[in-house]
């Protein structure tokens, strides 16, 4: 395998020409409304187009090895990437891009066979194949380790029987990377494992679900005798909790580059423009909540740099720490949102049809909770902070130390003893 | 506190733990050892000779940073100090210094300053909280006879004795002027008050027409709006890494008893109830950290944004503090309610710290107007 090597300022430079060669510029870099991200078959497609330009200019998967289709530099030439190319307009896949090239990708890549991802990673960065994750189910979110569907070995295949909800962007993926039990008589965690289901598959079934804020975002999908090969399962079989614990890590965020977002430095645009609207720049109440919001902005960015310090002043992973974000995120999220309705009254609740800019402060106060529940709940990331981060014990466990078989056949008639 | 920490600042912090572990350590915060004046004096030379008095004067007048950024160096030192509870006006001697070199006469800053800075003299700035919304003081100065006559009260001054320098800031016909009031100015009086917080004194300064000569002006008459802000800011900010300071240790004593204390047959702390409250606590601190480096970096680099992140990092960290505090006692149950627990004197510092120097109220209206909104 060669290797390429190129100092960070000589890359910037190349970045730098060949974006203004090729892409076109942003016009504009405005914050949208935090509406949940869907795409239209036209908008995947010229994403998809985009996306295979930055791969045959060797700028997909700029951190990933040659082999699998990467570019084998690092995640700082990556960051340099991702500053340079912030004010192009790049391939937007929604949300489930955003699974595909970090949580998905590097989960792979730390757990899938050789000629995995030789099959498949390529295709991952070029464009052509677009991944969600079948991950949660109506019956298990935060225990995800407690999921129930089944995969069941025939001969050198699987059959794959279950449920699965939540899964961002599964209407318009090619692939998806989906979590099932494999053995019921071992405890939880040591009975699970992951497979590639192609989306076409025979048996499977996704239905988009109609969110709070009426749009569809997200997706149902229920598996009903679905085949897949042997040689598409991911890391070993029923080993699947470890690379669980990876896909977690990239999913809040730890390890990723994410993108490159400013100090927030302007007193919150978005809730003095609606103050002004409603007449009460003058009202103290409402100017202690503009700045408390603006307040919390600015802690939030500040908590996200010294996390970054943290973690490289440490010479062990510490993905525990990624959490203090995702708490951050959990819990100031809906506060904003509350601020601005309350700052607002009737203008933040009430719009003519079709207003875009007047409906954006209902609709973020419908997703304002968003933060506090997807990819693990606020209550999830203060018990790995109190357990990973402070050391405190953990819970006693009725389930973890017992055949899963057993904990389902038991859970509805627990005596409340432990063991 | 900053990950970042350079050598030199680290050992400047080592050095200053070493100290305070060694001349005031929690036992001596308790029997209220700083209000002996032999005491006070030999803390504030020791405190001296460390550089904790000169880090907001420039070199040529004798002081000096370690790190390029005097703001954050004292900040940091702020954090060491706010662990152990520590005594004597540090925010408000810095402050002194820093006036006087920003904008001192030639004799304060040859006759004054380097005394400040070695601890032979003591020094606080006389304030009351502000006002309302604005910055305007509750003492004037008129004019007359070729001097200045002093009238009116500053209530919420730090560690003042009848041997200390005072600044203060007086409305004049001009606009506000500062002064520097030296020891034993007739008319001028230090009544010590009570306090909830019992790691520090507070005292009351009552000018009942001091006279005060054009010399003991700091800058020129009617013009200190502009160095006001920033002595504020710069108050602020230290106040808030002493807070932080107080909060990380605070949080680590109830961390340690949620593991070591025994309830149901398990350490409280396995508990969610518990647990999930440290966590937040945690974060709470992390933000607390995060907000206090900002602020010290970016008031100490001039990056344009200092006053307005001083103003945030006060008033985040001013409720922070007491909400961890308040948790805190509450993670301790009825041993808190001792006298003998030290959680009180935390809770007593934290709640103060929240008021001096402008409470989390008035710094969030300020952030608005320096927002022009």
């Amino acid at each position: 395998m060669s290797t390429e090597t190129i100092d960070l300022d000589e890359f910037r430079k190349e970045v730098r020409a060949w974006l203004a060669a090729n892409l076109k510029r942003r016009r504009s870099s405005a914050p949208q409304a935090a509406r949940t991200e869907t795409k239209t078959p036209e908008e995947i497609a010229e994403s998809r187009a985009l996306q295979r330009k930055l791969f045959d200019a060797g700028y997909a998967g700029i951190s990933f090895p040659r082999e699998y289709g990467g570019r084998g530099l690092s995640a700082a030439h990556e960051r340099v990437f991702r500053e340079e190319s912030a004010a192009y307009v790049m391939p937007d896949f929604g949300a489930a891009g955003a699974v595909t090239f970090s949580a998905i990708a590097r989960s792979m890549l730390a757990h899938a066979s050789p000629s995995f991802l030789r099959r498949h990673m390529p295709k991952i960065l070029s464009g052509e194949e677009i991944w969600c994750q079948f991950y949660s189910e109506p019956a298990a979110g935060s225990d995800l380790a407690g999921i129930r569907t089944r995969a069941t070995r025939d001969g050198d295949r699987w059959i794959i029987n279950g449920a699965k909800i939540w899964s961002t962007g599964a209407h318009y993926a090619d692939f998806a990377m989906c979590l099932a039990r494999t053995d019921w008589e071992v405890p939880k965690h040591r009975g699970l494992t992951w497979f590639a289901v192609s989306t076409k598959a025979e048996g499977l079934t996704i239905r988009p679900i109609v969110q709070i804020d009426g749009e569809a975002g997200f997706c149902q999908e229920f598996l009903d005798d679905v085949v897949v090969s042997s040689d598409e399962v991911i890391g070993e079989v029923n080993q699947g909790w470890a690379v669980a614990q990876t896909m977690l890590v990239y999913e809040r965020g730890a390890g990723q580059v994410g993108p490159v977002v400013l100090e927030p430095r302007t007193l919150a645009p978005d809730l003095v423009a609606l103050a002004r609207k409603a007449r009460r720049t003058d009202d103290s109440i409402v100017r202690q909540s503009i700045a408390r919001a603006h307040i919390n902005d600015y802690a939030q960015y500040h908590l996200g740099r010294r996390i970054a310090a943290r973690l490289r002043a440490s010479d062990q992973p510490q993905p525990a720490v990624a959490a203090y974000g995702k708490l951050a995120s959990g819990t100031f999220s809906p506060i904003r949102a509350r601020i601005a309705v309350e700052i607002g009254g009737p203008e933040a609740l009430l719009w003519h049809p079709g207003d875009q800019r007047a409906m954006r402060y209902s609709i973020n106060y419908l997703n304002g909770r968003m933060t506090s529940i997807a990819a693990g709940t606020n209550e999830m990331q203060r018990n790995g902070i109190g357990e990973r981060v402070l050391g405190l014990p953990r819970e006693p466990s009725f389930d973890s130390r017992r055949p899963f078989s057993e904990v389902i056949a038991k859970a509805r008639n627990w005596d409340g003893q432990v063991g | 506190m900053d990950f970042d920490a350079t050598d030199d600042q680290k050992v400047l912090l080592e050095a200053s733990a070493r100290f305070i572990q060694q001349a005031y350590p929690l036992g001596r915060v308790r029997e209220r050892a700083y209000r002996d004046v032999a005491c006070a004096a030999d803390y504030r030379r020791q405190a001296g000779e460390l550089g904790w008095f000169s880090m907001l004067v420039p070199e040529d007048l004798g002081g000096g940073n370690v790190s390029g950024n005097g703001v954050l160096d004292a900040a940091l030192i702020g954090y060491k100090r706010g662990a152990m509870l520590q005594p004597a006006p540090f925010a408000g001697t810095n402050i002194v210094a820093y006036a006087l070199s920003a904008a001192g006469s030639q004799e304060q800053r040859e006759k004054v300053l380097p005394a400040l800075m070695s601890g032979q003299a003591s020094a606080s700035w006389a304030i009351s909280p502000p006002a309302g919304h604005t910055m305007e003081s509750s003492v004037t100065a008129e004019f007359k006879g070729g001097a200045y006559r002093l009238s009116g009260c500053k209530t919420f001054v730090q560690d003042v004795d009848e041997f200390c320098w005072l600044l203060v800031a007086a409305a004049t016909d001009d606009g506000v002027s500062q002064f520097l009031v030296p020891p034993g100015t007739p008319a001028v009086t230090v009544a010590a008050l009570d306090s909830l917080d019992i790691s520090r004194q507070f005292a009351e300064v009552r000018f009942e027409g001091a006279q005060l000569p054009p010399t003991a002006l700091v800058g020129t008459a009617g013009k200190a709006s502009g160095l006001l802000a920033r002595q504020c800011a710069i108050a602020a900010v230290l106040t808030v890494a002493e807070s932080v300071g107080a909060m990380d240790h605070e949080f680590e004593m109830t961390l340690q008893y949620a593991k070591d204390r025994i309830a149901f047959g398990r350490p409280i702390g396995s508990f969610q109830a518990i647990k999930h409250l440290l966590a937040d606590m945690s974060l709470s601190l992390e933000m607390s950290k995060a907000i206090a480096v900002a602020a010290a970096k970016s008031l100490g680099t001039d990056d344009g944004y200092g006053l307005e992140a001083a103003s945030m990092a006060k008033a985040f960290v001013g409720e922070a503090g007491v909400e961890l505090a308040q948790n805190c006692f509450q993670i301790f149950g009825g041993i808190g309610f001792t006298w003998e627990h030290d959680q009180h004197l935390y809770l007593r510092r934290l709640t103060t710290d929240a008021a001096l120097f402008g409470d989390p109220a008035w710094h969030r209206e300020r952030l608005c107007q320096l927002s022009n909104l």
